[in-house]
């Protein structure tokens, strides 16, 4: 990994929190500014024949990061995602509903401290 | 909301990248920062080569990654974001891509290709890989679209893996592809 600045922690966020409306949590930022990637959840507006495959893309890729020791995090949550992660023998990570910035940024590094 | 932007998936995961690719911790904020500022809506695409060829792959050309099963693989990816670009398209939502110029499969205007690579990993930096042309996802997803009467989003391709990388020529084609361009 020589010269390269990836974190090994991911975050799957739910899409309202990756695009907040005026005065919500801006989870997206928080992620950012705590060196943590984002794996963002289908949104919550589309239909379930949308959502589903784009669920199991999710949890496809939760799982190499799982097989290779990542540091995971749910932020938010999404319908349907603890049975996606259970198809591929996944359990849902450390999660948070976060109320405020302040409250999400101390939960990203309890979990980054393991 | 002005529009939707259709993300690489490592523009917010740079833990996606193969190794030696990742240029931050975690999310690439220039470009992300950029869409953001103007109220664009984000969706993240799926990463077509990490649940293939996952976390150790080696950086590979179009060649290398040009089989069916990978074709197969990309258009199961390319049929799922095409699901949601046709929700925004038929809202009447402005939807543009935003791929990573200089990927095999995620290439926009430019992507790698090498006919003769293979075998054993060992070829010398600054090999002449880069061509004009898309990458395999991206292909696979205009076909979807294609099928589906869906018109292909305007799109362009972050270019910080390419040896001409500039920021601010970078942050400039995104806001013309923004405001109508690209």
């Amino acid at each position: 990994m020589e010269g390269d600045l990836r974190s090994f922690r991911v975050a799957l966020v739910a899409s309202e929190l990756v695009n907040p409306e005026a005065g919500g949590v801006d989870a997206l930022a928080v992620i950012e500014q705590e060196g943590w990637g984002a794996m963002q959840l289908p949104a919550a507006d589309y239909p379930d024949e949308v959502a589903a495959p784009l669920l199991d893309q999710v949890a496809e890729q939760t799982e190499e990061f799982v097989r290779h020791g990542y540091t995971l995090a749910l932020v938010g949550s999404r319908e349907g995602l603890e049975q996606a992660l259970e198809r591929y023998g996944l359990a849902v990570p450390p999660a948070i509903e976060p109320d405020a910035a302040d409250q999400l940024r101390a939960f990203l590094a309890e979990v980054a401290a393991g | 909301m002005p529009g939707v932007a259709f993300v690489a998936h490592c523009l917010l995961n740079q833990n996606s990248k193969t190794d030696g690719g990742a240029r931050c911790p975690g999310v690439y904020s220039p470009l992300v920062d950029e869409l953001r500022e103007r109220g664009w809506r984000i969706e993240q695409m799926p990463c077509p080569e990490l649940a293939f060829t996952g976390l150790n792959r080696f950086w590979a050309v179009r060649e290398q990654y040009d089989t069916t099963a990978f074709r197969r693989h990309c258009r199961k990816i390319a049929a799922a974001v095409a699901g949601a670009i046709e929700v925004h398209v038929a809202h009447g939502d402005d939807v543009i891509l935003v791929g990573i110029d200089g990927s095999p499969s995620m290439g926009v205007h430019v992507t790698s290709s090498d006919p003769a690579r293979g075998g054993r990993p060992e070829w010398p930096d600054g090999a002449p890989e880069l061509s004009p042309g898309s990458g395999i996802f991206l292909e696979e997803l205009t076909a979807e679209l294609a099928e589906r009467g869906v018109t292909a989003p305007r799109a362009m391709g972050v270019s910080h893996q390419l040896p001409t990388h500039d920021p601010s020529q970078e942050r400039a084609q995104l806001v013309a592809l923004m405001e109508g361009g690209g």
